[in-house]
């Protein structure tokens, strides 16, 4: 067995591996961040008074860094178009998404755009704009399987995440036999991929990209929800929303809204449908 | 103060919630009996394979070791999450294996089960040890020379008398179980966390953690006073010569 001494020393050659470890770790993390200023320093020039926006980054393809630093994404880019028709520069504060609605109506940031869905719970306390995206949700399976849709996810194991609407959907009409809610969306695309539950309930495009980057699962039916996603201020600050909402409506009309749609989704946006939840929102 | 008290102590949202947060307790408490009695076996295994006498022992004293310090090293939230996220891959092993469903019960209870079989059946063994250590090293000797070999030894003389010296200790592993318990939510088996967490996400509430933290604190504080009461007991003995000195 070890003698002290020889405990102690291997005890020290621990703590200064441990040292060396966190100093390395503190160095890389300093030098990571202060490039992330640097990026979003930039991405505020340009014309215009700074819009700033609160996101929980990263969620893709919502919102995610970009490879060149800064943020991007369907949010990021639209906002920029809107914020083109109404003369503002946005500029993206990573946030978290627990907080975001409190901070917004702190005035930490002057918006919120973080596919963040308009609910009568969050506009007690922020108003939201038009809706500018319909949520849709996804029903993934393994390649080959007999579940073919919704209705076929009766008396299975089904899948999804935490407090998301595809929970929602799962506990109100798929009549599962037993429904896992997984603290992260990837966990339960994992627990698909391995066969412990037959079906997961997602986001749309967050299943689609799952789909192409893990392969072997598929999309079997896509269910539209009456979801909708806002952009949020602060309670009472009605010239902002205002500006928002005319921004989003001309980015609509001129097309930029199509083609941000296209490039992040790969599809056609669903037009029509879009308008008429603007009108109906535009009624209340 | 009054969003104090609205975010962590709303009576309606704990009323409201009450049955759905105490059957999901009873999940907690089900996990925990289940994994407490395996661990407790396999504690006194691998406290046995630590103490196995003679040069032919090495290997298995060896592995023992390495096995009680990597598991006692290793968080378990991440052995918790390479059982449920690995194990079920592993297609070598029979599907009854990879994807358990006994008596039942889900993977997910049994691959957590199974995560706090492996912990802390290494805190346990080490309990164990100290209470075979405990044990007057005279009794094995004296044991050996009536002609009992190892084994019997530990079997009649030293585990029985180790085992009145482990209460105190492993009532303590005993409640830091029953609350790692908990854990098992981040691979979406529905206990107590899991539900309460899903009530905060829809009301943005807290209280319904709160109500969960209460039923812990039910079953962990008698606990705790026990584990006080019992090393007192035990200083008790241990100090009863003294006592007649001093009078």
């Amino acid at each position: 067995m070890f003698s002290k001494t020889r405990l102690v020393a291997l005890m020290a050659v621990l703590l200064v591996g441990l040292v060396a470890v966190v100093v390395a770790g503190c160095g890389g993390g300093g030098s990571s961040s202060s490039s992330e200023t640097t990026a979003t320093e930039e991405s505020a020039e340009g014309g215009g008074e700074t819009l700033t926006v609160g996101s929980d980054i990263p969620y893709p393809p919502f919102e995610q860094k970009a490879s060149g630093g800064g943020y991007t994404g369907f949010d990021v880019e639209l906002m920029e178009a809107i914020g083109k028709e109404i003369g503002r520069e946005p500029e993206f504060i990573d946030s978290s998404f627990e907080t975001i609605f409190r901070d917004v109506a702190q005035g930490k940031f002057e918006a919120v755009m973080s596919a963040a869905t308009i609910t009568e719970e969050r506009e007690k306390v922020v108003a939201f704009s038009l809706p500018y995206y319909l949520s849709e949700q996804a029903i993934l399976v393994k390649e080959g399987s007999d579940i073919k849709g919704l209705a076929d996810l009766k008396g299975r194991v089904v899948a999804a995440q935490q407090g998301t609407t595809g929970l929602e959907l799962g506990k109100e009409k798929a009549e599962a036999s037993e429904l896992r809610p997984y603290p992260e969306g990837p966990d339960a695309d994992n627990a698909l991929k391995a066969g412990t539950v037959e079906a997961v309930i997602i986001d749309a495009p967050v299943a689609k990209q799952q789909a192409e980057e893990l392969g072997g699962i598929e999309i079997v039916e896509k269910v539209p929800t009456d979801e909708t996603y806002g952009i949020a201020v602060e309670k009472g600050n009605t010239e902002l929303i205002e500006q928002i909402n005319e921004g989003l409506k001309k980015a609509i009309a001129d097309g930029s809204y199509t083609k941000v749609y296209e490039k992040w989704f790969k599809e056609a946006p669903p037009l029509e449908a879009l308008e008429k939840a603007i009108e109906e929102a535009e009624s209340k | 103060m009054k969003v104090f008290f609205e975010q962590y102590f709303d009576f309606h949202i704990m009323g409201e919630h009450f049955g759905e947060v105490f059957e999901a307790f009873l999940q907690n408490l089900l996990i925990f009996f289940v994994a407490a009695i395996i661990a407790l076996i396999w504690g006194l295994v691998l406290a046995l394979f630590r103490q196995a006498p003679g040069k032919k022992f090495i290997p298995i004293r060896v592995l023992t070791i390495a096995y009680i310090d990597v598991l006692r090293a290793v968080p378990l939230l991440i052995i918790i999450l390479m059982i449920s996220g690995g194990v079920p891959f592993l297609d070598f092993l029979p599907k009854d294996i990879r994807i358990p469903h006994w008596l039942g019960k889900p993977d997910p209870f049994w691959y957590g089960v199974a995560a706090l079989v492996f912990v802390y059946g290494a805190y346990m063994a080490e309990v164990y040890r100290a209470g075979i250590e405990a044990v007057p090293s005279g009794q094995m000797e004296a044991a050996r020379s009536l002609g009992m070999s190892h084994l019997q030894a530990m079997r009649h003389i030293i585990v029985p008398q180790a085992v009145t010296k482990v209460p105190a200790p492993m009532l303590n592993e005993l409640i830091s179980l029953l609350k790692d318990t908990t854990l098992v939510s981040v691979i979406a088996f529905g206990e107590s966390v899991l539900v309460s967490r899903e009530i905060l996400a829809e009301q943005l509430n807290s209280s319904a953690l709160v109500l969960t933290a209460a039923f812990f604190l039910v079953i962990c504080l008698p606990g705790a006073r026990l584990v006080d009461y019992l090393i007192k007991r035990n200083q008790g003995k241990m100090s009863r010569g003294a006592h007649i000195e001093v009078a």
